[in-house]
């Protein structure tokens, strides 16, 4: 059986290794990013079948849980890696030809951890190594983001940086907490230990905890940071901030409040944080003119109909959000891609400059056009299954107040719809002015555009694909007994 | 009594006291300061705080370290290895935080000319 | 002939049709007309059929089922047959323009996905179909540009709500009864508690009423109908907004059945009373809007929201004999307002889009094709005996009167006077009147659009002479909602309170006309004058200089102008305008400085620990 540590390891590595490999020779180095997670995606999918009879519990250095770090790859943590490293290998293909400018060394090194970091928060099992992962994750994007040098990209970066900092030392201070508490680290055997502790004393390192993930998590008002630093950043980093990083801050809050709290009673509280989430991401982008700040806004609205999903907590539920997940992982990291070369063709972030694109750069604009009504949840796209499923959980709870907060869902699914359909008009349905010169995005933007588009397709027409998969995650996710039981045996 | 009852208290939580009074004034700076100097020191004190916070979760008083030299050495008197492991590791992360933070205050300065937070404001909404 | 076959063969066509617009496009057009033709032909022979397969069992572990029914295959035939004549339609309207491949997927793939909707035997695959066709209508009606974009964005607004709102309906049948097949619904569905059933109504109501345009709903229509390409008005206003009527149908007599949905709810306040007076408020008001307008397709968009409240007042009493009528006025409003679309895009193609009433005139002798084509519309529209929607509104009246709700039928009436001078209007400022100058050199319109117009003006002759041929169809949709069947003959219907016999009415037209031309052959003979000499009694006039069918019914519009005005379109757009500030608004929280970010945090924190202290959640 193969080690998931290599997950980690090889992308970790990699990265290390990167600057040896620039002195043999500066053109290879931006392949590397593409084996790694070639061989990450190949690794994830063989290990699918095992995790799904059995979660497989790595020991680092031999010590039994709750000695030592361990891994845990259960079907959430193998599902996620799984998505990292696809979302990893189309962003680096992407990035061939997107990164000309500046330190590029330095780019993929930075995008190499990154992306270990991603995979490491989401396949360990020890809290404290959660947090270190989690500042991997972290800083790589603070420097990623200013990765262009340029005014907004320092001033995002800063911002970034500072809000990102508070949040890293409250989860250390509740990590901290926890271990004052309980003497362990290790997330199973803390979740075994918090059902025979008071509930205050639990709280405060609970609240902590959920803040200082929050803030990566993008849970409103803890996003001010998110805007800002999408729209900053160089478009492939963008695709994988809006498309994995955001995603791997809920997967730790999620798992926090799930498999270590099982705080049953936060949900209600959580579900109302989701819908106004929702609601104001959604509004703020509509407000938008600039592309990729709409677009980033747009990520602050999936994630609260992500939280929302998940705190309803049923099994539907946690199906449909981690579905919802992965849709917006496709569909957001398809928008932020093609909105980089439309960037680049029409050199400006407006929407109005994105004129007559229809023309000039036919595929990338389809291409927009899909990622985006499957965003808004249209069929055969991928977004309408998830969609489908989280409103589904939410009615079959048959309360009227689920009820009404679904309505507040829709309605922000209204909002988006009309800022994603004004973008489509002013692509196809307004002259170009100027330039109308058809030139589409180069051959590496297109390939990971097309396989983007090629999943949102499969999935949205064929949901059972992944919904064995999204089922059992689920499950592991719900039931926190199992989890314990699994890795404690 | 009831002074030597403080007392008592104090001694046995002046860590957590002087590790939460740090992180109260790091937060304060990074709330009232518009220098982004001075809003990267409250963060490096709220940092400070945070590990003085670790190391005494695992504290013990009048501890030994955590070193088993004999073959009969009591478990009980020795300092918690763990908090002091994390420490480490936060710390190591705390300096590459503040490394790329003034970094990018660096070059933000470049770009504005001032380091007043109240004018570099150009990304909003 | 199953029925995966036929939307393979719509779905296959329209995706086909864009991939020889992309290899060779002269090979486009007839391969769209073939295969369009070739789906009404294939249509017709599934006749009388009922079958129910699933076709598909990959979503979600729900087995999508398509199934063909009497009322699936009564609107299959008229969206096939409608979608055929508008690509023949299209053919040459659409020749010149840029992107025709686009508009030929758009156009073939909204047909294919209204025969999906029909077909569908579940609620996804209903839903999905539903939003195929919202979209690429979406696509369609910005293809024009300009204010096209706007009308596109209400259109596409509304449609989502409504799709919302039927998706929070079908989802919460699914969480109480875990299925989504209709027909197993439809004995479950029954009963259920009547608080339930009006719940469902009023979701279900929302999609299907902003698709049907009822009023207050109907905002998007007139100008999503004038600012479409009017090639495909003709899906646009024949079929598409009436699957609404189709929506109506299966929610309130297929799925939750008469017996349960005709006087749910308390006191007056019964859901079909409600939704009949909604009918007729849109017929009462719209009509009179329509009469405002002078533009000619915002004027026939007005006029379709009017006629859909005649189809609800006809469905909304569950008896058979409204019940045909209803169903009745669909085909045949369907049937008229495709020629009138038609016609006016004739007169559009020939004159450079021109569509603006007070600019056109006397083109009758310049273009008698789609004069015919308008005036055997208007006289459908209207109601003239032995045109189509006399037959319809005979039974819609009947039944108003029957159910002892005159006002209603006042309402109705209304209607149709208001109707008559709009249709006047419509044709006369057209076709009849004087002939501006530019357009003394206007040729006939191109066979492509000729063929469609004559084939639909029989299709209104013979509907109204032979009113039988369709009702006996609609008849057997009656019966299997469980009402008793109608005593329908060839030529009309009897019942016990009067019987319609359009044979009768034939002979005494026909005898009437032999009369009247007797007399005018035996009078002397008629001198023909130049127009100008009846207008201006013989007095010279600058020519071109004036137009009068300028401020036509002038009295009547300062009268109502006032009280007609679309003040719910207003307030949508205010709407708009009021949910943009307060987006606006909102956006500012994010002020750009570091120490709010940082109050945001701690504050987030504070509000964690104060639930807990306040409520003690955990």
């Amino acid at each position: 059986m193969v080690n998931p540590v290599l997950l980690i390891a090889v992308p970790l590595g990699l990265a290390f290794a990167l600057p040896l490999f620039g002195l043999i020779s500066k053109r290879i180095v931006k392949y590397i990013p593409v084996v790694a997670f070639i061989f990450n995606f190949a690794l994830a999918l063989r290990l699918i079948p095992d995790v799904l009879k059995q979660a497989i519990v790595v020991e680092i250095g031999g010590f039994p849980p709750p000695f030592g770090i361990n891994l845990v790859a259960g079907p959430v943590g193998v599902l996620f890696s799984a998505l990292i490293a696809l979302a990893g290998l189309l962003v680096a293909v992407y990035a061939l030809a997107y990164i000309t400018e500046g330190p590029k060394e330095k780019y993929h090194m930075l995008y190499l951890l990154l992306l270990a970091g991603a995979t490491g928060v989401v396949l360990t099992g020890d809290i404290f190594n959660l947090f270190v992962f989690f500042e991997i994750l972290c800083i790589s994007s603070y420097a990623l983001v200013a990765y262009i040098g340029d005014r907004a990209g320092i001033e995002s970066a800063i911002k970034y940086l500072i809000q990102g900092a508070v949040g890293s030392s409250f989860l250390l201070i509740g990590i901290g907490l926890l271990y004052g508490l309980f003497g362990t680290l290790n997330m199973a055997d803390l979740a075994q230990q918090i059902e025979s502790a008071s509930s205050i004393s639990v709280f405060v390192p609970m609240v902590l905890i959920i803040t200082g993930l929050g803030v990566e998590a993008a849970i409103f008002p803890l996003n001010a940071w998110l805007p800002d630093a999408h729209s900053s950043a160089p478009s492939s980093i963008s695709a994988i901030l809006s498309g994995i990083a955001i995603e791997v801050g809920l997967y730790a809050v999620v798992r926090v409040l799930f498999t270590i709290f099982g705080a049953t009673n936060m949900f209600m509280f959580f579900a109302f944080l989701g819908v106004l989430t929702l609601l104001i991401g959604e509004m703020c982008a509509f407000a938008q003119n600039n592309i990729k700040r709409m677009l980033a806004y747009s990520s602050i609205g999936q994630m609260g109909l992500i939280v929302f999903a998940m705190a309803i907590a049923t099994s539907y539920a946690l199906t449909g959000g981690l579905f919802q997940l992965v849709s917006h992982t496709l569909g957001k990291g398809l928008l932020f891609l093609t909105a980089g070369y439309m960037i680049y063709r029409s050199g400006s972030m407006e929407i109005s400059a994105f004129e007559g694109m229809g023309k000039r750069m036919p595929l990338t604009s389809l291409a927009f056009t899909i990622g985006a009504f499957s965003l808004v949840g249209l069929p055969p796209f991928v977004g309408f299954p998830s969609k489908f499923l989280i409103v589904r959980a939410a009615l079959a709870k048959e309360e009227i107040l689920f009820t009404v907060l679904i309505g507040l869902v829709l309605l922000g699914t209204v909002i988006e719809g009309a800022y994603f359909f004004r973008v489509v008009q002013v692509l196809y349905f307004k002259k170009a002015n100027g330039n109308s010169e058809r030139k589409d995005a180069p051959v590496a933007g297109l390939i990971p555009m097309v396989v983007f588009v090629a999943f949102i397709l499969v999935m949205g027409i064929y949901p059972q694909l992944v919904i064995e998969v999204l089922n059992s995650a689920a499950s592991e996710l719900l039931h926190r007994m199992e989890y314990i039981r699994s890795v404690l045996g | 009594m009831g002074i030597s009852n403080a007392f008592d208290f104090l001694q046995n939580h002046v860590y957590y006291i002087g590790s939460f009074g740090l992180i109260f004034i790091g937060l304060f700076i990074m709330l009232v300061k518009h220098n982004l100097i001075k809003v990267i020191i409250g963060l490096s004190i709220l940092e400070t705080g945070v590990n003085l916070f670790l190391v005494s979760v695992g504290y013990i008083s009048k501890g030994t370290a955590p070193i088993f030299s004999k073959s009969a050495m009591e478990a009980a008197p020795m300092v918690d290895p763990v908090p002091q492991a994390l420490v480490l590791t936060a710390i190591v992360i705390g300096v590459a935080v503040l490394a790329l933070a003034l970094s990018l205050a660096i070059r933000l300065y470049h770009h504005y000319g001032v380091l007043d937070l109240r004018r570099i404001k150009e990304l909003r909404w | 002939m199953s029925l995966e076959l036929l939307l393979i063969v719509a779905f296959g066509g329209a995706l086909l049709s864009y991939l020889f617009g992309k290899i060779c496009p002269q090979i486009r057009d007839p391969f769209a007309v073939i295969s369009s033709v070739a789906l009404a032909v294939m249509m017709a022979f599934l006749y009388g059929k009922t079958m129910e397969s699933p076709f598909y069992f990959g979503f979600l572990g729900l087995p999508l089922i398509l199934r063909t029914n009497m009322l699936a295959w009564f609107f299959a035939m008229a969206i096939s047959i409608l979608g055929a004549l508008s690509v023949i339609f299209s053919w040459d309207y659409v020749k010149d323009r840029e992107r025709t491949d686009f508009y030929y997927l758009m156009l073939l793939l909204a047909n294919a996905s209204m025969l999906g909707i029909v077909f569908a035997g579940d609620f996804v695959s209903f839903f999905v179909f539903w939003e195929i066709m919202s979209w690429s209508t979406f696509l369609l009606i910005s293809y024009n540009r300009g204010r096209a974009l706007g009308a596109g964005m209400k259109y596409i607004i509304m449609s989502i709500v409504g799709s919302v709102s039927m998706l929070i309906g079908m989802l919460s049948l699914y969480a109480i009864y875990g299925t989504l097949h209709i027909a197993t619904l439809s004995k479950l569905v029954p009963s259920a508690s009547s608080g339930y059933l009006l719940f469902l109504f009023i979701l279900f109501g929302i999609a299907f009423a902003i698709k049907n345009a009822l009023m207050p709903l109907h905002t998007w229509l007139p100008d999503a109908y004038a600012e479409s390409p009017t090639s495909f008005n003709g899906v646009l206003s024949g079929m598409l907004t009436r699957m609404g009527m189709y929506g109506f149908l299966l929610i309130i007599y297929v799925i939750v059945g008469a017996a349960r949905a005709l006087n749910l709810g308390p006191g007056i306040f019964k859901f079909n009373y409600i939704l009949a007076w909604l009918g007729a408020i849109t017929i009462v008001v719209s009509t009179f809007i329509a009469l405002l307008q002078n533009d000619a397709k915002q004027l026939l968009g007005w006029s379709a929201i009017g006629q859909g409240g005649y189809m609800i007042l006809g469905i909304a009493f569950g008896t058979s004999l409204g019940l045909a009528g209803g169903i009745f006025h669909t085909l045949n409003h369907a049937v008229y307002i495709v020629l009138l679309f038609m016609s006016v895009g004739a007169v559009q193609y020939r004159t450079g889009g021109q569509r603006d009433l007070d600019s056109l005139g006397g083109l009758i002798k310049r273009m008698p094709v789609s004069f015919i084509g308008a005036l055997l519309g208007i006289s459908g529209l209207i109601g003239i005996p032995l045109t189509n929607g006399f037959v319809s509104k005979w039974l819609i009246y009947k039944t108003l009167i029957l159910e002892g709700h005159p006002f209603l039928a006042f309402a109705a009436l209304i209607g149709t006077w208001g109707c008559i001078l709009y249709c006047y209007k419509f044709v006369h400022h057209i076709f009849l009147g004087q002939l501006p100058e530019k357009y003394k050199m206007v040729a006939r319109a191109p066979f492509s659009m000729q063929l469609p117009m004559i084939i639909l003006s029989l299709v209104i002759l013979l509907f109204g002479i032979l009113p039988g041929i369709p009702l006996k169809v609609i008849n057997t949709i009656g019966t299997s909602f469980g009402f008793q069947s109608l005593n329908v003959t060839t030529w009309g219907i009897a019942s016990e309170t009067g019987t319609l016999n359009t044979i009768n009415i034939f002979a005494a037209v026909v005898a009437a006309c032999v009369i009247v031309w007797l007399i005018f052959k035996a009078g002397p003979k008629a001198v023909p004058v130049a127009q100008e000499d009846t207008y201006a009694a013989g007095a010279a006039i600058p020519k071109d200089r004036y137009h009068y069918t300028v401020d036509f019914y002038n009295p009547l519009y300062r009268m109502i102008s006032p009280y007609f005005k679309d003040f719910i379109g207003g307030f949508c757009i205010k709407l708009a305008g009021w949910t943009q500030n307060v987006c606006h608004g909102i956006r500012q929280m994010y002020t750009g400085y570091i120490g709010h970010y940082v109050m945001y945090i701690v504050l987030f924190l504070a509000l964690l620990i104060f639930v807990q202290l306040k409520w003690s959640l955990w």
